[in-house]
């Protein structure tokens, strides 16, 4: 199927679900105001649909949207917007009747940022980014450059376990399988793990002292849908409201451990983050750490029960004395 | 804080009300020598700990963090140390990970009957503690 038929039937499909009245809503990805930019599409109108797009610049994660919409939903999600799903609907914050999900498999989301960097260019002075196989193409003052796709995905994207949505209820296109290449994605990480522990704590210093507690982390976050976050507890006061270093860090520290079986290495923190924060650097490991000591994986197993309501008899005993 | 010989590193216990706060009621009791380093905080249950009082204490400049509850099996509310467990290793490895010293967390189950080992684990902790060095984590200078 090329990518116009899928875009077609993928219209076809949010259409006769509005009509059969099956959905109260649609949410899905259509072009931004930007060049090479989607945003998200979330319409009650049947005549709307005809915007949604399929292309490799949808990196939000729709699955936040679920939380806030009430009824019957009708959501477009790649294999990691599947997996935020499903990991809301263990947390029952969401009920797997109330949705339908439109399953995209998804070849991974081209990092704009990477390009611009590879190009030199701004987005807007490019002409047009293709995606070709293997091969990106970028149109740039009337010559054509070609890049390898793995220098221009995401970071999650090249570490994806699930390139096709696996709880779904209709699958536009065909399934693709997984190709994770752990050793691109991780590059970060392993250079960090290199450095003592001393060296590491004033790395993250550093990147935090640009923090300006903006939550954009937090409120693109499909798994942070608490009402009341603990930063804005007032009594007691766990963090000052003030973007200090000291308290930005540990902010982050507890999201991550709050979001520990639950962040399903979507990578939105980080793309949302203004100020270039490496925050999946955290959340992946957050990420790893519940693989290696309990061999959990966050959204895979719609009938796993949510992490940390759950135990093994013996697990993890060498941290206690 | 400055490193002298007099320095002498502050540790935060949150024990369980049935059996570690328990256990060290006893070692008191039993006359047993324990380091007074440790500040007691008596929890409902280990499950109770969140991790958010441990980055409080350390970033109120505690050296350590003590976290003590039933053995596994013993929990005074069935599973609660189970959880607790889960989210305690959680949360020591990803402090490692951000740079903080494995050292400043430390774990152990102490039933109510076990005042001996008590003073044993503060002991052994306070000692680690001391060997890592004053807490300077959250300290502004850089």
């Amino acid at each position: 199927m090329t990518n116009r038929e899928a875009e077609q039937r993928l219209r076809d499909e949010a259409k006769s679900l509005l009509e059969s009245a099956k959905v109260d809503y649609i949410v899905g990805f259509a072009d931004g105001s930007l060049k090479f930019h989607t945003t998200p599409l979330i319409t009650r109108n049947k005549d709307d649909v005809d915007h949604l797009v399929i292309n490799p610049f949808m990196a939000s994660n729709l699955a936040k949207f679920l939380t806030e919409l009430e009824g019957r939903v009708g959501i477009v999600a790649k294999g990691c917007d599947s997996r935020s799903i499903v990991s809301l609907v263990q947390d029952n914050k969401v009920s797997r009747e109330k949705v339908v999900i439109v399953g995209i498999p998804c070849r991974g989301m081209i990092n704009l940022s990477k390009i611009e960097q590879l190009a030199g260019k701004e987005s807007d002075e490019i002409d047009d980014i293709t995606r070709q196989g293997d091969k990106v193409v970028v149109k740039l003052d009337g010559s054509e450059k070609e890049i390898p796709v793995k220098e221009v995905l995401f970071d999650h994207c090249l570490a994806c376990e699930l390139p096709t949505p696996k709880e779904y209820d209709l699958l536009i296109d065909e399934p693709i399988p997984a190709t994770p290449d752990e050793e691109a994605s991780q590059a970060k990480i392993n250079k960090l793990e290199e450095l003592s522990h001393h060296e590491r704590w004033r790395f993250w210093q550093n990147e935090f002292s640009r923090c300006i507690r903006c939550y954009a982390c937090r409120n693109v976050c499909p798994a942070c849908y608490c009402q009341r976050c603990f930063v804005e507890e007032a009594e007691p006061q766990w963090i000052l409201s003030i973007p200090k270093w000291q308290d930005n860090l540990i902010f982050q520290i507890i999201r991550n451990i709050h979001l520990a079986g639950r962040c399903t290495d979507c990578g939105e923190c980080e793309r949302a983050c203004p100020v270039n924060i490496p925050l999946r650097s955290l959340s992946k490991e957050m990420y790893d750490l519940v693989g290696e000591l309990f061999g959990f994986k966050s959204g895979m197993e719609i009938d796993a029960a949510p992490l940390l309501t759950h135990y093994e008899l013996e697990e993890a005993e060498d941290f206690f004395r | 804080m400055a490193q002298d010989s007099e320095w002498e590193p502050k540790l935060v216990g949150f024990l369980c009300r049935w059996c570690s706060y328990a256990g060290a009621d006893l070692a008191g009791t039993s006359r047993k020598k324990y380091p007074a380093n440790i500040g007691i905080i008596k929890v409902p249950c280990s499950g109770r700990v969140d991790p958010l009082f441990i980055l409080k204490a350390l970033r109120l400049g505690f050296d350590g963090v003590l976290v003590s509850g039933c053995h596994p099996g013993e929990c005074h509310y069935q599973t609660g140390n189970y959880r607790a467990r889960r989210k305690i290793a959680l949360t020591k490895k990803f402090l490692e990970y951000m740079g903080i010293d494995p050292r400043r967390l430390q774990a152990s189950w102490i039933s109510a009957s076990e005042g001996g080992k008590f003073t044993e684990v503060t002991t052994q902790v306070t000692k680690e503690l001391k060997e890592a060095g004053p807490n300077e984590l959250f300290a502004d200078d850089k």
